[in-house]
């Protein structure tokens, strides 16, 4: 609630010291200003931060709510927003400090040359304020800020008096009051309250709103950063409302009826939508292919010219290789064949006759034409001379040779292995071919009859994977879900792999009877083990073949069949809500719907057990007050509800009264008078009560000053109560 | 201090004309004061107020007692009546549906709604 900042008053030194100041010093707001006026000066949130300055490194100190964009400045992190108060209690002296500082201030007080703030001040508290915080107090007005005088009373008092003269409630009744952090219930008799009777419930419009923000938060994480606290109070402000009946308006929303679509309120968060890409046109298509096209070709164009110019070496080496062969033919004497191949780098002829046949060979397969054939022959015809010790048998051969021997056998065992290998592999694959070539045949002759076997087929598989993994996973879900109660000694559904391992170790390990446990002693004992079935190896091995099928139908299935959805993903579709799906995002995913919370919230003050604190909720308050006054009797009780008072903050929420007076109906006796007004204004009217308060003659008789203080002590000062009937 | 800042009186000036003693001397620089300040529980704790007569009004005897109606238990996460709670996570829910919801919240989020409820074991 950025509200507009109120300037620093510019009169404080027109007010005569005897004019009191009037401070309402609520767990939400602080509101400060002259006695006799109709409204405080000056208003701010009742907190304080000491953020550190970035550019001085000094730690300040900032009161009340302003605006976010100037906390650049500082270095929020280690700061956070402190209250003076705990619960309902000021007990952090020290920020009250501050609080009071900057309400003075903003007053005008650093106009005067006073020194101190010379003015007697009336202060509000909690009813039965603890002494030691009121002392703290006292002590701070005093000393620090050198009041002449003070006198603190309760806030809903003064509501109470205040509307109490304006005739909207008698001088006997009971005030409700909203707080902050608490709520009260404090009958009045004559005008004056009784603190015997009221009652007070841990439950305020904090508990409202951040059971709002709460509830937010987690319906909408992905939002959390948008949902803050003051944004929570402003929906709370706005939307929230008290059900008349909290079951029954629960069951309209169980139903999702049209009305409550209409209760719905929804919240729209800034979003800005994704640039809408337009689908390219024909042009961008014709100029994407072209591009591509020419693409293609240079890379075409590369390698056929990479191929050619390899083509063109080959040939010059065949052709060197050529010329040097003939010249050794031609060379009669056998220095000038020496020197020739000396020159040539080749050591024999044999070399460079094989070397020529290999060149001629690739040269050939760059060109494109097949040269298989003629390599098998080849390595045919070598196998059998490539080992020839291996057919001789071992007594003939040298300790070399049987060296030599075993190698040759190893290559040639290796080698005949991978030859097989790659046989079966062409037979597999022949075999497969086959197959769907025939499937594809049969498909072709009655579609209908393949699909329904398809599907026949693909159910069964699945259900079958279904079924172990449920197995899998019962022996171990229940093991690792209930990590207390799992073990196997607790009638667990075990799959059968478990069952079998404990069968056979029981069984081995049972004594016979013996008395002495012999498990061990012999080897053979421990081939139990392999037995036994380890959890890891069975599931790969069976599971494989029968999921390779179930793939295979898949795909065949979604090939060919237009209604066919994989099971898994329809599963998945029904059974998980998150993660959601990367999708693109619509206006949608940025509303902040508002539907049971809107009176799920306020509920709070009636059923605090919601947020945890069990206590009687407002209606109850009322009932629980007038049965801690059994000295009143029954009439006067009467004509105190008929002058039931809503004040306070929190009681702004719509449809307060009506549940009040259900609620309080319910406890009264049969016929009884009920009757429940609110304050002229529930925010403002404590200040305005105890503005007028101040205001009046009487004043003076019910403060006291530094000296009271110190002569009287502390005992003095828990009883010390004011008179609130000072200008009847 | 920048331009808008001191326009726009954010920060307390460090002396006040009105105090007789300024916060900067009453509490140095560097202390930090939080654990000087005693909370509510033990403001009350030293309060005593068994030594005082138990008829008179007190901060504690005027706390309202439990309620005379067995709290309704409510889902946690939609709000409506909850006949039933998870065992694992001891979270409370209304229908088959939110179970689902439930059982699918991260840890993280089981945690905060039970801290609404007060329901939270915090493990120290």
């Amino acid at each position: 609630m950025a509200e507009a900042r109120i300037a620093r008053q510019t009169d404080y030194d027109l007010f005569s010291p005897t004019t009191p100041i009037v401070i309402d010093n609520g767990g939400s707001t602080f509101r400060i200003g002259w006695a006799g006026e109709s409204d405080p000066r000056i208003m701010f949130r009742n907190v304080a931060l000491r953020p550190r300055h970035r550019s001085t490194g000094e730690t300040v100190t900032v009161v009340g709510e302003h605006d976010p964009a100037l906390f650049k400045y500082f270095d929020c992190t280690r700061s956070s927003w402190r209250s003076p108060f705990d619960n309902n209690v000021v007990y952090q002296f020290e920020i009250m400090e501050y609080v009071l500082d900057y309400g003075f201030d903003q007053l005008g007080a650093s106009s005067s040359m006073a020194g101190k703030v010379d003015h007697p001040i009336l202060m509000t508290e909690c009813i039965l304020n603890p002494v030691s915080s009121r002392a703290k107090m006292a002590e701070l007005l005093f000393e620090t800020y050198g009041a002449p005088s003070v006198a603190f009373g309760v806030d809903a008092a003064f509501s109470y008096k205040y509307n109490q003269n304006l005739g909207i409630c008698a001088e006997d009744g009971i005030a409700l009051s909203v707080g902050y952090m608490t709520s009260h219930s404090i009958p009045f008799l004559k005008g004056e309250p009784l603190p015997e009777g009221s009652c007070r419930t841990n439950v305020g419009g904090y508990h409202v709103t951040n059971y709002l923000k709460e509830l937010l938060s987690l319906k909408y994480p992905y939002h959390a950063s948008s949902i803050t606290w003051e944004k929570s109070e402003e929906l709370k402000r706005e939307h929230c409302y008290v059900a008349p009946d909290y079951a029954s308006e629960l069951q309209i929303f169980k139903k999702g009826t049209k009305e409550s679509e209409e209760k719905k309120r929804v919240w729209q968060l800034p979003w800005i939508p994704p640039p809408q890409e337009e689908p390219p046109s024909e042009e961008e298509l014709a100029r994407k292919a072209a591009i591509r096209e020419k693409q293609g070709q240079r890379l075409r164009e590369m390698a056929a010219a990479k191929r050619s110019q390899k083509i063109t070496d080959l040939e010059n080496e065949l052709h060197v290789l050529e010329t040097l062969l003939s010249q050794l033919e031609q060379a009669e004497q056998p220095e000038v064949a020496s020197s020739i191949l000396a020159r040539s780098g080749y050591l024999s002829r044999q070399e460079i006759e094989s070397a020529h046949f290999r060149v001629s060979q690739s040269l050939r397969k760059a060109r494109g034409e097949p040269t298989g054939t003629v390599e098998d022959n080849a390595d045919n015809v070598t196998s059998a001379d490539k080992y020839p010790l291996v057919s001789i048998p071992d007594e003939m051969l040298t300790p070399d040779q049987l060296k030599e021997k075993k190698r040759q056998l190893f290559l040639k065992t290796t080698s005949e292995g991978r030859l097989r290998a790659k046989q079966k592999r062409s037979e597999e694959e022949m075999m497969r071919e086959r197959q769907n070539q025939l499937e594809e045949e049969r498909r072709l002759e009655n579609p209908e009859l393949y699909l329904e076997e398809l599907r026949a087929k693909y159910k069964e598989l699945s259900e079958k994977m279904d079924q172990r993994k449920r197995l899998k996973t019962n022996g171990n879900g229940n093991g690792n879900g209930n990590n207390v109660s799992g073990g196997t000694g607790r009638g667990e559904r075990l799959n059968a792999a478990q069952r079998e391992r404990m069968r056979l170790l029981t069984t081995a390990l049972y004594d016979k009877g013996k008395g002495e446990d012999t498990f061990g002693l012999k080897d053979e004992d421990w081939q139990l083990y392999k037995l036994m079935s380890k959890d890891t190896d069975d599931d790969d091995d069976v599971v494989d073949p029968d999921e390779a099928e179930l793939e295979r139908v898949a795909t065949k299935l979604q090939e060919f069949d237009p209604s066919f959805v994989e099971r898994t993903e329809a599963r998945l579709m029904q059974s998980a809500q998150e993660p959601p799906r990367p999708r693109t995002l619509t206006a949608e995913d940025y509303q902040v719907v508002l539907g049971v919370e809107r009176f799920r919230c306020p509920e709070v003050l009636f059923q605090p057990g919601m947020v945890g604190e069990y206590q009687v909720g407002l209606d109850e308050m009322v009932s629980h007050s007038l049965r801690r006054l059994p000295n009143l009797d029954s009439s006067v009780k009467d004509h105190m509800c008929q002058s039931i008072f809503l004040t306070g903050g929190g009681s702004l929420l719509p449809g307060l009264e009506q549940r009040l007076e259900t609620g309080i109906r319910a406890t009264r006796p049969y016929l009884s008078p009920l009757k429940i007004v609110r304050a002229v204004d529930s925010v403002m009217d404590a200040w305005r009560g105890a503005s007028v308060y101040a205001a009046s003659e009487m004043f003076s008789t019910q403060i006291f000053s530094l000296q009271d203080y110190n002569e009287k002590g502390e005992d003095w000062l828990r009883r010390y109560n004011i008179v609130y009937s000072l200008y009847d | 201090m920048e331009a808008d800042v001191v326009r726009s009186d954010l920060v307390l000036p460090p002396v006040m004309p009105f105090k007789r003693v300024q916060t900067g001397d009453k509490y140095p620089k560097g202390q930090s004061r939080a654990r000087y300040w005693k909370h509510l529980k033990q403001l009350l704790q030293a309060e005593n107020f068994i030594s005082l007569p138990p008829d008179e009004p007190n901060y504690l005897n005027i706390e309202s007692p439990p309620s005379m109606y067995p709290p309704k238990k409510y889902c946690d996460i939609t709000g409506f009546e909850a006949p039933y709670v998870d065992p694992r996570t001891k979270l409370r829910y209304a229908d088959p549906e939110v179970f689902r919801r439930v059982r699918n919240l991260p840890i993280e989020h089981v945690q905060r709604y039970l801290a609404l409820r007060n329901a939270a074991v915090i493990l120290r």
